[in-house]
Protein backbone atom coordinates (compact mmCIF):
# COMPACT_ATOMS: atom_id res chain seq x y z
CA UNK A 1 0.00 0.00 0.00
CA UNK A 2 1.35 3.43 -0.86
CA UNK A 3 1.77 5.77 2.05
CA UNK A 4 1.42 9.45 1.30
CA UNK A 5 2.84 11.84 3.84
CA UNK A 6 2.45 15.51 3.26
CA UNK A 7 2.11 18.69 5.26
CA UNK A 8 -1.34 19.24 3.77
CA UNK A 9 -2.47 15.86 5.11
CA UNK A 10 -1.83 16.91 8.72
CA UNK A 11 -4.30 18.33 11.22
CA UNK A 12 -6.33 17.00 14.08
CA UNK A 13 -8.68 14.18 13.16
CA UNK A 14 -11.78 16.03 14.38
CA UNK A 15 -11.24 18.92 11.97
CA UNK A 16 -10.41 16.60 9.14
CA UNK A 17 -13.54 14.48 9.68
CA UNK A 18 -15.68 17.63 9.76
CA UNK A 19 -14.08 18.95 6.56
CA UNK A 20 -14.69 15.60 4.86
CA UNK A 21 -18.38 15.51 5.84
CA UNK A 22 -18.73 19.12 4.62
CA UNK A 23 -17.19 18.16 1.28
CA UNK A 24 -19.42 15.10 0.88
CA UNK A 25 -22.82 16.49 1.86
CA UNK A 26 -22.66 20.25 2.34
CA UNK A 27 -20.90 21.57 -0.73
CA UNK A 28 -17.55 22.16 0.99
CA UNK A 29 -14.21 21.97 -0.85
CA UNK A 30 -12.41 18.63 -1.18
CA UNK A 31 -9.94 18.37 1.72
CA UNK A 32 -6.27 18.28 0.70
CA UNK A 33 -4.70 14.98 -0.27
CA UNK A 34 -7.92 13.11 -1.11
CA UNK A 35 -8.64 11.80 -4.60
CA UNK A 36 -11.14 14.34 -5.93
CA UNK A 37 -12.77 11.87 -8.35
CA UNK A 38 -13.27 9.28 -5.59
CA UNK A 39 -14.82 11.91 -3.31
CA UNK A 40 -17.09 13.11 -6.09
CA UNK A 41 -18.22 9.53 -6.81
CA UNK A 42 -19.01 9.16 -3.09
CA UNK A 43 -20.88 12.48 -2.99
CA UNK A 44 -23.04 11.43 -5.93
CA UNK A 45 -23.63 7.93 -4.52
CA UNK A 46 -24.85 9.47 -1.25
CA UNK A 47 -27.29 11.66 -3.20
CA UNK A 48 -28.63 8.63 -5.11
CA UNK A 49 -29.12 6.76 -1.82
CA UNK A 50 -30.95 9.75 -0.31
CA UNK A 51 -33.10 10.02 -3.44
CA UNK A 52 -34.04 6.36 -3.11
CA UNK A 53 -34.94 6.80 0.56
CA UNK A 54 -36.94 9.96 -0.16
CA UNK A 55 -38.81 8.13 -2.93
CA UNK A 56 -40.04 5.61 -0.36
CA UNK A 57 -41.52 8.48 1.69
CA UNK A 58 -42.79 10.42 -1.36
CA UNK A 59 -43.86 7.75 -3.86
CA UNK A 60 -46.05 10.00 -6.02
CA UNK A 61 -43.48 12.77 -6.14
CA UNK A 62 -40.73 10.35 -7.18
CA UNK A 63 -42.96 8.45 -9.63
CA UNK A 64 -43.95 11.65 -11.40
CA UNK A 65 -40.31 12.07 -12.47
CA UNK A 66 -39.66 8.39 -13.26
CA UNK A 67 -36.00 7.75 -14.09
CA UNK A 68 -35.24 11.44 -13.71
CA UNK A 69 -36.07 11.42 -9.97
CA UNK A 70 -32.44 10.98 -8.79
CA UNK A 71 -31.29 13.96 -10.86
CA UNK A 72 -34.28 16.10 -9.82
CA UNK A 73 -33.49 15.21 -6.20
CA UNK A 74 -29.80 16.00 -6.64
CA UNK A 75 -30.56 19.32 -8.34
CA UNK A 76 -32.38 20.50 -5.21
CA UNK A 77 -30.54 18.70 -2.41
CA UNK A 78 -26.87 18.68 -3.51
CA UNK A 79 -24.95 20.85 -1.07
CA UNK A 80 -27.62 20.47 1.61
CA UNK A 81 -26.84 17.92 4.32
CA UNK A 82 -29.25 15.02 4.79
CA UNK A 83 -32.21 15.84 7.03
CA UNK A 84 -33.98 12.49 6.83
CA UNK A 85 -35.98 11.07 3.93
CA UNK A 86 -39.26 12.76 4.89
CA UNK A 87 -37.79 16.26 5.06
CA UNK A 88 -35.43 15.73 2.10
CA UNK A 89 -38.41 14.86 -0.11
CA UNK A 90 -40.55 17.62 1.39
CA UNK A 91 -37.91 20.23 0.59
CA UNK A 92 -37.75 18.99 -3.00
CA UNK A 93 -41.56 19.02 -3.34
CA UNK A 94 -41.70 22.62 -2.11
CA UNK A 95 -38.83 23.72 -4.33
CA UNK A 96 -39.86 22.33 -7.71
CA UNK A 97 -42.18 24.39 -9.85
CA UNK A 98 -45.11 22.89 -11.73
CA UNK A 99 -45.65 19.76 -9.63
CA UNK A 100 -47.69 17.13 -11.51
CA UNK A 101 -51.18 16.56 -9.98
CA UNK A 102 -50.35 13.35 -8.07
CA UNK A 103 -47.25 14.86 -6.51
CA UNK A 104 -49.12 18.09 -5.75
CA UNK A 105 -51.84 16.11 -3.95
CA UNK A 106 -49.20 14.21 -1.99
CA UNK A 107 -47.62 17.48 -0.88
CA UNK A 108 -50.99 19.08 -0.08
CA UNK A 109 -51.93 16.10 2.09
CA UNK A 110 -48.71 16.38 4.08
CA UNK A 111 -48.99 20.17 4.42
CA UNK A 112 -52.55 19.81 5.74
CA UNK A 113 -51.62 17.20 8.32
CA UNK A 114 -48.24 18.47 9.51
CA UNK A 115 -46.61 21.76 10.39
CA UNK A 116 -43.13 21.89 8.84
CA UNK A 117 -41.05 25.05 9.12
CA UNK A 118 -38.32 23.81 6.76
CA UNK A 119 -35.80 23.62 9.58
CA UNK A 120 -37.01 21.16 12.21
CA UNK A 121 -38.85 17.83 12.20
CA UNK A 122 -42.47 18.23 11.05
CA UNK A 123 -45.04 18.17 13.86
CA UNK A 124 -48.65 17.00 13.53
CA UNK A 125 -51.02 19.95 13.24
CA UNK A 126 -53.28 20.68 16.20
CA UNK A 127 -56.32 18.90 14.77
CA UNK A 128 -54.24 15.76 14.19
CA UNK A 129 -52.96 15.79 17.76
CA UNK A 130 -56.51 16.17 19.08
CA UNK A 131 -57.72 13.38 16.81
CA UNK A 132 -54.91 11.15 18.07
CA UNK A 133 -55.89 11.88 21.67
CA UNK A 134 -59.53 11.05 20.94
CA UNK A 135 -58.54 7.79 19.25
CA UNK A 136 -56.41 6.84 22.25
CA UNK A 137 -59.41 7.58 24.49
CA UNK A 138 -57.91 10.50 26.40
CA UNK B 1 -29.85 -17.34 22.72
CA UNK B 2 -27.86 -19.36 20.22
CA UNK B 3 -25.08 -17.73 18.22
CA UNK B 4 -25.95 -16.93 14.60
CA UNK B 5 -25.77 -20.05 12.43
CA UNK B 6 -26.84 -21.09 8.97
CA UNK B 7 -28.06 -18.56 6.43
CA UNK B 8 -30.11 -15.56 7.53
CA UNK B 9 -31.52 -12.35 6.15
CA UNK B 10 -31.75 -8.76 7.32
CA UNK B 11 -35.31 -8.18 8.55
CA UNK B 12 -36.92 -5.12 6.94
CA UNK B 13 -40.61 -4.14 7.22
CA UNK B 14 -40.97 -4.34 3.41
CA UNK B 15 -40.07 -8.05 3.39
CA UNK B 16 -41.52 -9.10 6.76
CA UNK B 17 -43.79 -11.68 5.14
CA UNK B 18 -41.07 -13.02 2.86
CA UNK B 19 -38.65 -13.41 5.78
CA UNK B 20 -41.19 -15.24 7.94
CA UNK B 21 -41.75 -17.73 5.09
CA UNK B 22 -38.08 -18.61 4.61
CA UNK B 23 -37.62 -22.33 5.15
CA UNK B 24 -34.85 -23.12 7.58
CA UNK B 25 -34.10 -19.47 8.37
CA UNK B 26 -30.83 -19.55 10.34
CA UNK B 27 -31.06 -16.11 11.94
CA UNK B 28 -32.02 -12.52 11.24
CA UNK B 29 -30.81 -9.02 11.89
CA UNK B 30 -32.66 -5.79 12.63
CA UNK B 31 -31.29 -2.28 12.11
CA UNK B 32 -30.98 -1.06 15.70
CA UNK B 33 -31.91 2.54 14.88
CA UNK B 34 -35.22 1.38 13.33
CA UNK B 35 -36.09 -0.93 16.21
CA UNK B 36 -38.15 0.00 19.29
CA UNK B 37 -37.22 -2.41 22.11
CA UNK B 38 -40.50 -1.73 23.92
CA UNK B 39 -42.64 -2.42 20.87
CA UNK B 40 -40.98 -4.74 18.37
CA UNK B 41 -42.74 -5.19 15.00
CA UNK B 42 -45.04 -8.22 14.82
CA UNK B 43 -42.76 -9.98 12.30
CA UNK B 44 -39.72 -9.71 14.58
CA UNK B 45 -41.68 -10.81 17.65
CA UNK B 46 -42.90 -13.84 15.67
CA UNK B 47 -39.34 -14.79 14.75
CA UNK B 48 -38.32 -14.60 18.39
CA UNK B 49 -41.28 -16.75 19.45
CA UNK B 50 -40.11 -19.36 16.94
CA UNK B 51 -36.68 -19.27 18.57
CA UNK B 52 -34.94 -17.54 15.65
CA UNK B 53 -31.86 -15.58 16.72
CA UNK B 54 -32.20 -11.85 15.90
CA UNK B 55 -29.09 -9.66 16.06
CA UNK B 56 -29.32 -5.85 16.44
CA UNK B 57 -27.13 -4.16 13.84
CA UNK B 58 -26.26 -0.54 14.58
CA UNK B 59 -25.53 1.88 11.75
CA UNK B 60 -25.43 5.32 13.42
CA UNK B 61 -23.21 4.98 16.49
CA UNK B 62 -20.22 6.55 14.71
CA UNK B 63 -17.64 4.52 16.65
CA UNK B 64 -14.80 6.12 14.70
CA UNK B 65 -16.08 9.65 15.17
CA UNK B 66 -14.20 12.21 17.21
CA UNK B 67 -17.51 13.80 18.28
CA UNK B 68 -18.36 12.34 21.72
CA UNK B 69 -20.27 9.08 21.55
CA UNK B 70 -23.99 9.70 22.10
CA UNK B 71 -24.82 7.87 25.37
CA UNK B 72 -28.48 7.49 24.31
CA UNK B 73 -27.42 5.56 21.20
CA UNK B 74 -25.25 3.21 23.26
CA UNK B 75 -28.08 2.64 25.73
CA UNK B 76 -30.49 2.00 22.85
CA UNK B 77 -28.18 -0.63 21.32
CA UNK B 78 -27.93 -2.41 24.70
CA UNK B 79 -31.73 -2.22 25.10
CA UNK B 80 -32.20 -3.77 21.63
CA UNK B 81 -29.91 -6.67 22.58
CA UNK B 82 -31.79 -7.20 25.86
CA UNK B 83 -35.25 -7.04 24.23
CA UNK B 84 -34.23 -9.53 21.54
CA UNK B 85 -32.27 -11.78 23.88
CA UNK B 86 -29.52 -11.41 21.28
CA UNK B 87 -26.24 -13.33 21.65
CA UNK B 88 -24.28 -10.37 20.26
CA UNK B 89 -24.68 -6.97 18.60
CA UNK B 90 -22.83 -5.48 15.65
CA UNK B 91 -21.70 -2.05 14.47
CA UNK B 92 -19.26 -0.58 11.96
CA UNK B 93 -15.65 0.56 11.76
CA UNK B 94 -16.67 3.96 10.48
CA UNK B 95 -17.86 7.42 11.37
CA UNK B 96 -21.18 8.93 10.31
CA UNK B 97 -21.06 12.48 11.66
CA UNK B 98 -18.51 15.14 12.53
CA UNK B 99 -18.63 18.67 13.81
CA UNK B 100 -22.32 18.12 14.54
CA UNK B 101 -23.12 17.40 10.87
CA UNK B 102 -24.54 14.03 9.88
CA UNK B 103 -23.37 12.43 6.63
CA UNK B 104 -26.29 10.00 6.66
CA UNK B 105 -23.89 7.24 5.66
CA UNK B 106 -20.97 5.16 6.93
CA UNK B 107 -17.70 6.91 6.11
CA UNK B 108 -14.18 5.44 6.21
CA UNK B 109 -11.53 6.37 8.76
CA UNK B 110 -7.88 7.04 8.19
CA UNK B 111 -6.05 3.84 9.09
CA UNK B 112 -3.87 5.69 11.59
CA UNK B 113 -2.86 5.36 15.25
CA UNK B 114 -4.97 8.43 16.05
CA UNK B 115 -8.11 6.85 14.54
CA UNK B 116 -7.34 3.53 16.23
CA UNK B 117 -7.24 5.31 19.62
CA UNK B 118 -10.60 6.99 18.96
CA UNK B 119 -12.17 3.69 17.87
CA UNK B 120 -10.74 1.70 20.77
CA UNK B 121 -12.05 4.22 23.32
CA UNK B 122 -15.54 4.34 21.79
CA UNK B 123 -15.70 0.56 21.43
CA UNK B 124 -14.65 0.10 25.07
CA UNK B 125 -17.31 2.61 26.18
CA UNK B 126 -19.93 0.68 24.17
CA UNK B 127 -18.80 -2.73 25.39
CA UNK B 128 -19.04 -1.50 28.99
CA UNK B 129 -22.79 -1.06 28.56
CA UNK B 130 -23.43 -4.25 26.60
CA UNK B 131 -24.11 -7.60 28.28
CA UNK B 132 -23.17 -9.45 25.07
CA UNK B 133 -20.17 -9.40 22.70
CA UNK B 134 -19.79 -6.72 20.03
CA UNK B 135 -18.85 -7.57 16.45
CA UNK B 136 -17.36 -4.88 14.20
CA UNK B 137 -17.82 -4.62 10.44
CA UNK B 138 -15.27 -3.07 8.06
CA UNK B 139 -17.21 -0.94 5.56
CA UNK B 140 -17.18 -0.46 1.79
CA UNK B 141 -15.82 2.92 0.74
CA UNK B 142 -15.09 4.56 -2.60
CA UNK B 143 -12.13 6.53 -1.24
CA UNK B 144 -9.22 6.26 1.18
CA UNK B 145 -7.65 8.87 3.41
CA UNK B 146 -4.34 10.16 2.05
CA UNK B 147 -2.27 9.20 5.07
CA UNK B 148 -3.03 5.57 5.93
CA UNK B 149 -0.37 4.06 8.19
CA UNK B 150 -1.81 0.53 8.13
CA UNK B 151 -3.39 -1.79 5.59
CA UNK B 152 -7.02 -2.62 6.31
CA UNK B 153 -5.99 -6.08 7.56
CA UNK B 154 -3.46 -4.61 9.99
CA UNK B 155 -5.90 -1.95 11.15
CA UNK B 156 -8.79 -4.34 11.77
CA UNK B 157 -6.55 -6.88 13.51
CA UNK B 158 -5.09 -4.20 15.79
CA UNK B 159 -8.56 -2.92 16.67
CA UNK B 160 -9.93 -6.38 17.48
CA UNK B 161 -6.80 -7.21 19.50
CA UNK B 162 -7.15 -4.04 21.55
CA UNK B 163 -10.87 -4.31 22.19
CA UNK B 164 -11.62 -8.04 22.16
CA UNK B 165 -14.41 -7.33 19.69
CA UNK B 166 -15.30 -9.94 17.08
CA UNK B 167 -15.38 -9.55 13.30
CA UNK B 168 -18.50 -9.10 11.20
CA UNK B 169 -16.99 -9.75 7.79
CA UNK B 170 -18.94 -8.37 4.83
CA UNK B 171 -17.59 -10.17 1.76
CA UNK B 172 -19.43 -7.73 -0.54
CA UNK B 173 -17.51 -4.89 1.12
CA UNK B 174 -14.23 -6.76 0.63
CA UNK B 175 -15.15 -7.30 -3.03
CA UNK B 176 -16.15 -3.66 -3.55
CA UNK B 177 -13.04 -2.20 -1.91
CA UNK B 178 -10.70 -4.58 -3.71
CA UNK B 179 -12.09 -4.22 -7.25
CA UNK B 180 -12.34 -0.42 -6.92
CA UNK B 181 -8.65 -0.31 -6.00
CA UNK B 182 -7.46 -2.86 -8.54
CA UNK B 183 -6.67 -5.50 -5.90
CA UNK B 184 -7.36 -9.21 -5.71
CA UNK B 185 -10.28 -9.74 -3.27
CA UNK B 186 -9.04 -13.18 -2.21
CA UNK B 187 -5.61 -11.78 -1.37
CA UNK B 188 -7.32 -9.13 0.78
CA UNK B 189 -9.30 -11.89 2.56
CA UNK B 190 -6.01 -13.48 3.59
CA UNK B 191 -4.95 -10.30 5.40
CA UNK B 192 -8.06 -10.18 7.60
CA UNK B 193 -8.34 -11.89 11.01
CA UNK B 194 -10.68 -14.64 9.79
CA UNK B 195 -10.35 -16.52 13.10
CA UNK B 196 -12.31 -13.69 14.75
CA UNK B 197 -15.41 -13.96 12.55
CA UNK B 198 -18.73 -13.85 14.41
CA UNK B 199 -20.78 -13.93 11.23
CA UNK B 200 -20.66 -12.85 7.61
CA UNK B 201 -22.63 -10.35 5.49
CA UNK B 202 -23.32 -10.58 1.78
CA UNK B 203 -25.25 -8.12 -0.38
CA UNK B 204 -25.78 -7.08 -3.94
CA UNK B 205 -24.39 -4.09 -5.75
CA UNK B 206 -24.01 -2.57 -9.17
CA UNK B 207 -21.39 -1.08 -11.49
CA UNK B 208 -21.93 2.63 -12.02
CA UNK B 209 -19.55 4.94 -13.88
CA UNK B 210 -16.69 2.46 -13.65
CA UNK B 211 -17.00 1.77 -9.94
CA UNK B 212 -18.66 -1.06 -8.05
CA UNK B 213 -21.29 0.30 -5.64
CA UNK B 214 -22.38 -1.82 -2.66
CA UNK B 215 -26.04 -0.71 -2.85
CA UNK B 216 -27.90 -3.62 -1.17
CA UNK B 217 -30.60 -3.10 -3.83
CA UNK B 218 -29.60 -5.75 -6.38
CA UNK B 219 -29.04 -9.49 -6.43
CA UNK B 220 -25.70 -10.73 -5.08
CA UNK B 221 -23.35 -10.90 -8.09
CA UNK B 222 -21.50 -14.12 -8.93
CA UNK B 223 -18.16 -12.51 -8.06
CA UNK B 224 -19.36 -11.93 -4.47
CA UNK B 225 -20.77 -15.47 -4.26
CA UNK B 226 -17.39 -16.71 -5.47
CA UNK B 227 -15.60 -14.71 -2.79
CA UNK B 228 -17.97 -16.16 -0.18
CA UNK B 229 -17.00 -19.62 -1.44
CA UNK B 230 -13.33 -18.68 -1.14
CA UNK B 231 -13.95 -17.56 2.44
CA UNK B 232 -15.77 -20.80 3.31
CA UNK B 233 -12.77 -22.73 1.91
CA UNK B 234 -10.48 -20.87 4.33
CA UNK B 235 -12.54 -21.57 7.48
CA UNK B 236 -12.58 -24.72 9.62
CA UNK B 237 -16.40 -24.66 9.82
CA UNK B 238 -19.20 -23.10 7.82
CA UNK B 239 -19.76 -19.48 8.91
CA UNK B 240 -23.16 -17.95 9.64
CA UNK B 241 -24.05 -15.82 6.61
CA UNK B 242 -26.63 -13.03 6.41
CA UNK B 243 -28.05 -11.48 3.23
CA UNK B 244 -28.66 -7.73 3.42
CA UNK B 245 -31.30 -6.22 1.16
CA UNK B 246 -32.30 -2.58 1.67
CA UNK B 247 -34.27 -1.71 -1.46
CA UNK B 248 -35.44 -2.86 -4.87
CA UNK B 249 -37.08 -5.74 -3.02
CA UNK B 250 -37.58 -8.74 -5.32
CA UNK B 251 -40.58 -11.09 -5.36
CA UNK B 252 -40.59 -13.65 -2.55
CA UNK B 253 -39.56 -16.52 -4.83
CA UNK B 254 -36.45 -14.70 -6.01
CA UNK B 255 -35.35 -13.79 -2.48
CA UNK B 256 -35.95 -17.37 -1.33
CA UNK B 257 -33.92 -18.63 -4.31
CA UNK B 258 -31.09 -16.26 -3.45
CA UNK B 259 -31.02 -17.59 0.12
CA UNK B 260 -31.02 -21.16 -1.21
CA UNK B 261 -28.03 -20.27 -3.41
CA UNK B 262 -26.23 -18.90 -0.34
CA UNK B 263 -26.95 -22.10 1.59
CA UNK B 264 -25.42 -24.03 -1.31
CA UNK B 265 -22.27 -21.88 -1.35
CA UNK B 266 -21.87 -22.17 2.43
CA UNK B 267 -22.28 -25.95 2.12
CA UNK B 268 -19.39 -26.00 -0.35
CA UNK B 269 -21.15 -25.83 -3.71
CA UNK B 270 -19.08 -24.22 -6.47
CA UNK B 271 -20.29 -20.95 -7.89
CA UNK B 272 -21.09 -21.40 -11.60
Amino acid sequence: MSVHWGPDAAGPLAQRQAALVDALVAGGPAPPGFDAADLDATRRALLRKRAREAAAQWPLLAASYGDRWPSVFAEHRAGHGPVGALRDGWDVARAVTGLPPGAAAELAGREAAWRYDGRRSPRPRRWRRLLGRVRRGR
Amino acid sequence: MADPAGVGVGWRPEIAGVVSDVEGLGFAEVVAESFAPAGPPRGVADLRERGVTVVPHGVRLSLGGTDPLDPARVTHLAACAAALGAPLVSEHIAFVRAGGRDAGHLLPLPRSREALDVLAANVARTQAELDVPLALEPIAALFDWPDDEYTEGEFVTALLDRTGARLLLDVANVHANAVNRGRDPEAVLDTLPLDRIAYVHVAGGVEHDGRYHDTHTEAVPDAVLGLLGALVDRLPAAPAVLLERDGGFPPAARLHAELATLRGVVAGARVP
